[in-house]
């Protein structure tokens, strides 16, 4: 109340000093000492409605909410349902499946943002017009999904970005059917995958598109339709459905050649000719075995060529070429040796004494079944040694046999003489060959 | 008039001490008692009009039971609750369908005795309390403290025990977005809607009308934000839920016309109306109009008057309406087949 400052004396001096010492102002002293030392009073740093709702809401509805703030509903609107056909699907089904043991899709924050992330930049796209961008979210979703037990996911948004109706002939989409080809040929649906891969293959060869690594689409699903036909022509073969095969070999072999793989190429040959080889059709075979045999050749791959060539050598043994055959699987032979091809040569051998076999020349046949034995001795395929084991053996038997079946029939003393000395000697005999090397392993 | 005599007069003075009687509107002294009940004061004949227009009319005789203090009354206070109980039904089932019609004033009354009663079962701060104050807040549209007040009592004794269900979420929600979009805060009204649209489908499901009008006022929202295709699409996806909603509707009434059954809706024919209409006035007004979209909009039109005011006028609409359809190209046989459809439902 001192309006005139230095005016009048200061009366009042003592008592204010007085007066410090009441309650009153005791409290302000510690108060002003508080809050002196807790420094200045920091600027109000409360939390906005939105980032107290982030701790206090669910992820789910923390995502939900922001999809529907930006004004992205339809991404809402896919986002629920999928998390509820999700529960729908946790609940009726069986226990023990992989999707069940990964926790649900409501409870995978990252997931679920990733869903949202993409889906809003889907529907911004959406409209304004522009497809492409949109197919080309929902495929990134589709790939981004690669946890077995998030295989529905694949396949839903891989479906949602070919089933359009606008925008379902983009590059995005294509490359969506590629992936779904690929993936309905891992589960066995063969019609399915064909399907799709046939419209691919279309839309690829219209667009001329590339997929997301850089490789043709077109390529990709020439090289997945050629697997499926191969595939789908499994059961009529076995079924002795020749002709049906044929015709699936046939496109399968097709689509091989447009897929500028030479290796499918020549492989496709093969089954090819396997299957006219199946059907009887020997002279076409040949054709086909030697087209794989060239192919395999030009690539270098000696490996698969002289599985060719042996087939080939079938072909002409069964059409009655037994020299042509026998030349062939020499000169076969001499290739495996010098590339190392140790199960191709046993099974070259192998061929060889079939043929003699065949011709019943029991001893030439054991001969080759005896070199292939011992060819098989020194690598570690177990089927095969046991194979050459049999086959040694059988042609030993009927080599044995032939010799003394003349001797069985007729009924003179003189031939039962020569049996019984057969009997007692019989074991310690040899056809030409060591005795040791065959008694010991080959008898068992 | 009748008002008069429904109203007979007392005198505060002769009412002994701790007796003293206060206006069931106001609150204050009271000069006026309802003749018919005799438990109900009023101030003044105003209010007493007031409150017999507002909800005095359907429950007069029930008050009786409860305010008349009797031996027998003291003794049954389990029967007493249960009467309350069925009272605040009432008083919310009015003060909801008045409020639909868009009485906003005459829904006061009744807003305010259900808040009274249930603070009488329930207690001051509990979570049973919310409907009854997000029918005041609503009650009191445009008086902004009112409002203000009365939600955020709802919404703190929501926060307070946050597992009560998610239609007094949604609610609360719808009723705190319109809140601040009234007051001008477009954001935290966008979060509001938000809220309210997860929690709406999260209780009715995607395809609910309840869901839609949450869409509606979120659109409404971004109208005021100027992003025009999001409003286009948000109307858009309210109309297929309506369309689907009105389809179903007239077929069954097509089978049970002998009984007409009560349609769930009846008391939001007047918002679900006025929806459509600004709906269909905001497609028209763009310049990039899609047919498509009109007709779909004008189709629901035309359903909600036939299911709602019977065929004379509903043929009337369909008309008009068909008359809009025409533009629409020969691709979309949607828009062309529909008026032939509701001319085969009227029977024509």
């Amino acid at each position: 109340m001192n309006t005139a400052v230095g005016f009048l004396p200061e009366i009042n001096a003592n008592k204010s000093k007085q007066r410090s010492s009441t309650y009153y102002s005791r409290m302000k002293q510690t108060k002003e000492s508080l809050r002196a030392r807790l420094g200045p009073a920091r600027p109000a740093e409360s939390l906005t409605r939105k980032e107290i709702a982030l701790f206090r809401s669910s992820p789910k509805q923390s995502i939900c909410v922001r999809l529907l703030q930006e004004g992205f509903h339809r991404s809402f609107s896919e986002l629920v349902s999928l998390l509820r056909s999700d529960q729908d699907w946790r609940a009726t089904a069986e226990p023990g499946s992989l999707r069940l043991r990964a926790p649900p899709l409501v409870e995978q924050r990252h997931k679920m943002e990733t869903i949202s992330q993409h889906l809003s930049l889907a529907e911004e796209a959406e409209r304004t017009g522009i497809w492409s961008t949109v197919c080309e979210e929902r495929l990134l979703l589709g790939r981004f999904f690669s946890d077995p037990e998030d295989l529905w996911l694949r396949f839903y948004f891989y479906h949602s970005c070919t089933d359009r109706e606008k925008g379902r002939f983009s590059r995005a989409a294509t490359e969506a059917r590629a992936c779904l080809t690929e993936l309905y040929l891992d589960r066995g649906e063969l019609e399915e995958a064909r399907q799709q891969g046939e419209l691919c293959r279309k839309q690829a060869e219209d667009g001329g598109w590339l997929d997301s690594d850089g490789r043709p689409l077109k390529l990709r699903a020439c090289r997945d339709l050629w697997k499926i036909y191969r595939e789908l022509a499994e059961a009529p073969l076995a079924a002795e459905d020749h002709k049906k095969a044929l015709t699936l070999l046939h496109e399968g072999n097709s689509r091989a050649a447009e897929s500028e793989d030479k290796h499918m190429k020549g492989e496709a040959a093969f089954q090819v000719g396997l299957a006219y080889q199946r059907a009887g059709d020997h002279s076409t075979a040949k054709k086909f075995f030697n087209t794989s045999m060239e192919i395999f050749h030009s690539l270098d791959g000696t490996d698969r060529a002289v599985k060719a060539c042996i087939a080939l050598a079938k072909s002409l043994k069964s059409e009655g070429y037994f020299e042509e055959a026998v030349a062939c699987l020499e000169r076969l032979v001499a290739m495996s040796r010098s590339s190392g091809l140790h199960h191709r040569l046993i099974d070259v051998h192998l061929c060889l004494g079939n043929i003699y076999f065949s011709r019943s020349q029991y001893v030439k046949a054991a001969e080759y079944y005896l070199q292939g034995y011992k060819v098989a001795c020194t690598t570690e395929d177990v089927a095969r040694l046991q194979r050459a084991q049999v086959l040694v053996a059988s042609a030993h038997a009927h080599a044995t046999n032939g010799k003394y079946s003349a001797k069985l029939t007729s009924t003179s003393p003189a031939a039962l003489q020569a049996l019984l000395a057969w009997k007692v000697k019989r074991g310690r005999e040899d056809l030409s060959v060591d005795s040791e090397d065959y008694y010991s392993p080959a008898w068992f | 008039m009748e008002a008069e005599s429904q109203a007979s007069a007392i005198i505060p003075l002769a009412l002994p001490k701790g007796a003293e009687k206060f206006c069931e509107l106001c609150q204050r002294e009271a000069r006026l008692q309802c003749s018919k009940c005799r438990v109900t004061f009023y101030c003044a004949a105003e209010h007493q009009q007031a409150d017999w227009v507002g909800i005095h009319e359907r429950i007069c005789q029930l008050l009786v039971p409860i305010r008349a203090l009797t031996l027998c009354s003291l003794r049954q206070t389990s029967h007493t609750e249960t009467q309350i109980k069925k009272l605040i039904e009432i008083c919310r089932l009015v003060a909801q369908s008045k409020l639909s019609e868009g009485k906003h004033q005459e829904a006061l009354p009744a807003a305010q005795l259900c808040l009274r009663c249930s603070i009488d079962v329930h207690g001051p701060n509990t979570v049973q309390l919310v409907p009854a104050y997000l029918l005041l807040a609503e009650a009191n549209m445009g008086e902004k403290q009112a409002q203000n007040d009365f939600l955020s009592q709802a919404e703190w004794a929501v926060l307070k025990s946050p597992k009560c269900g998610l239609t007094i979420h949604h609610q609360l929600h719808r009723s705190l977005g319109r809140l601040h979009v009234a007051a001008g805060d477009l954001d935290t009204a966008l979060h509001n809607f938000a809220n309210d649209i997860y929690f709406a489908t999260e209780e009715y499901g995607l395809d609910s009308t309840v869901t839609s009008r949450g869409y509606f006022l979120m659109a409404d929202v971004f109208t005021k934000q100027g992003k025009i295709p999001t409003v286009h699409s948000l109307y858009s996806e309210v109309a297929r839920i309506w369309h689907r909603h009105l389809t179903r509707l007239l077929e069954t009434r097509k089978e049970s016309i002998q009984n007409p059954p009560v349609d769930s809706f009846y008391a939001e024919r007047v918002e679900v109306d006025e929806m459509l209409r600004t709906m269909l006035e905001f497609e028209q007004k763009d310049t990039r109009k899609d047919p498509a979209r009109i007709a779909v909009v004008a189709h629901c039109l035309a359903m909600l008057s036939l299911v709602r005011d019977g065929m004379a006028y509903g043929i009337l609409l369909l008309r008009s309406s068909k008359h809009r359809i025409k533009p629409v190209t020969s691709n979309d046989t949607r828009g062309f087949f529909f008026p032939q459809r509701l001319f085969l439902f009227c029977g024509l």
